[in-house]
């Protein structure tokens, strides 16, 4: 009989196929070249500083600082650039550059650890600096890329190991790095879905009415909507369902994938109904990674397993 | 140390704070009422919400060590705040309008703008920012940081009146019975070229 501390071992650190590795590199990399290209032309707008942003960076960044002194930001590298004597026009060019030629390298898979850290540190600095202008998918994002640059890369897809011959220095790591991502999606469903039921709205159906029809969020006509009122409160209700039963049903194998559906068609829902296409993306993006189908392929060796001294 | 147990550790600390941080979150709700839960509840998690508040450091002063420390990796993580979006409840959303004054007498309107949706919905949370802020003056600095972009593209406006309002959203029997959403006044600010403080009108 297993004792308790074997039964933890087993469950945090299991030998599992790196194909969901893949997957989160892949789905990020796209992520935040997305990211990147649609906010390209608002970019000095939204992060910029005194006579260029929206809101000036300094006041952003002065909050932050109150938290913590020592999270990244542009205005570091814009300071830098100043004794350099270079623009921040030309800093914030260079920190957009950055992030987009580090995502292409990532989906690439090429020199991952140092890409996926790349991208984890120009994505963050923009999310700082711009703390009046970032929503749900900048914390999803940074959550995520946080969690890959830590992960056992490169995977069995990436440039690196079909083309560089690397291979991953701590692949016993491959398993406990999906179980933090699994618990951290469990977590979140839970407590979003908890925090919904105590809202009488998501149990009638008029939260999801005012969703749907809340500026920017109303991509669908009020007009359209209103024939298909009777159907907003089973939907509110299986909102509930979905993300509260959460960590009840998408560990067991049994219910996993229709769990996983269930989910993935939800985020599908928000990007397209919503038109919040990069949040949606990105959390189908974490749940395929967490919990879709995860083979083992023809070269899956028993290293990737085994533990590495 | 064996290098599993050093994770094993890692994996707890980490999700014990996430999980905290949750928590909280959800006291700050029921404590404000924001929930249907009965007034006790509400008068529980008033009274839990500072023992969550001191495990988090944010009890110690600013500069705190342990307090910056775990800003520090709850900022780098992306977990600083808890999941509930859209929860309890769907607020009604705040509108910023700016009402641009030219010598000549003339009057027009402008919304704040971004060049693509992507951008645009960072700036309908920035709108939606300046109606949850609670602190006046850090309000009035982002009204002021927006009326000044306002101003780059219109320099010829000798004044702008920043309206600040609330979108009521009808329900779904009053949508059928012809009301549309409406604009409920909250507050506005007037800025002249020369600088002067804004004037708030409630």
């Amino acid at each position: 009989m297993k004792t308790l501390r074997q039964r933890v071992s087993d469950w945090l650190f299991p030998a599992e196929p790196d194909t969901w590795l893949a997957v989160l590199r892949l789905g990020l990399g796209l992520q935040a070249l997305l990211y990147a290209a649609s906010l390209r032309s608002d970019w000095e707008y939204l992060l910029g500083g005194a006579g260029s942003a929206i809101v000036n960076r300094d006041l952003s960044e002065g909050i932050l600082s109150l938290e913590s002194p020592f999270v990244p930001r542009i205005g570091w590298l814009t300071s830098l650039g100043g004794r350099l004597g270079v623009s921040e026009g030309a800093v914030l060019s260079f920190v957009w550059a950055g992030l987009l030629c580090a995502s292409i390298m990532l989906v690439a898979g090429l020199f991952c650890r140092a890409t996926a850290i790349l991208t984890w540190l120009f994505h963050l600095c923009a999310t700082k600096s711009g703390g009046f202008v970032v929503y749900g998918v900048d914390r999803f994002m940074t959550i995520g890329l946080a969690y890959l640059m830590f992960a056992p890369l490169p995977d069995r897809y990436s440039l690196d190991r079909i083309w560089r011959r690397i291979s991953p220095t701590r692949g016993d790591l491959i398993g406990f790095f999906r179980r933090v991502l699994q618990t951290h999606l469990s977590i979140i469903y839970f407590f979003g879905g908890l925090a919904k039921c105590l809202g009488s709205g998501w149990w009638n159906g008029s939260n999801l009415w005012r969703a749907l029809i809340r500026p920017p969020f109303n991509v669908v006509s009020p007009d359209v909507l209103v024939k298909y009122k009777a159907i907003l409160p089973p939907l509110g209700i299986s909102i509930l369902v979905i993300e509260t039963a959460y960590p009840f049903f998408i560990w067991p194998k049994r219910t996993r994938n229709v769990w996983l559906t269930c989910v993935v068609s939800m985020h599908l829902a928000i990007g397209l109904l919503m038109g919040m296409y990069l949040f949606g993306l990105v959390m189908m993006i974490l749940n395929l990674a967490a919990f879709g189908p995860n083979t083992r392929g023809a070269d899956q060796d028993s290293k990737a397993a085994a533990p590495v001294s | 140390m064996p290098r599993r147990a050093i994770h094993a550790a890692w994996f707890l600390l980490h999700f014990s704070l996430i999980v905290t941080i949750c928590v909280r979150e959800a006291l700050w709700s029921i404590g404000r009422g924001f929930t249907f839960l009965p007034a006790g509840a509400r008068a529980i998690a008033e009274r839990l919400e500072p023992i969550v508040e001191t495990l988090l450091g944010r009890r110690a002063a600013p500069s705190n060590p342990i307090r910056r420390g775990l800003s520090t990796y709850w900022h780098l993580g992306g977990i600083e705040g808890g999941y509930g979006y859209f929860a309890p409840n769907v607020p009604d959303s705040s509108k910023l309008v700016f009402e641009l004054h030219y010598r000549d007498g003339r009057v027009d309107y402008e919304l704040p703008r971004a060049s693509s949706a992507a951008a645009g919905l960072r700036v309908a949370g920035l709108v939606e920012e300046i109606g949850r802020t609670q602190y006046e003056p850090l309000r009035q600095s982002i009204v002021r940081m927006m009326v000044d972009s306002c101003w780059r593209e219109h320099p010829d406006a000798s004044m702008i009146r920043a309206v600040v309002g609330i979108v009521v959203l009808p329900t779904p029997a009053e949508f059928e019975q012809g009301k549309r959403e409406s604009y409920e006044f909250r507050y506005a600010y007037d800025f002249t070229r020369a600088e002067n403080p804004p004037t708030p009108e409630r």
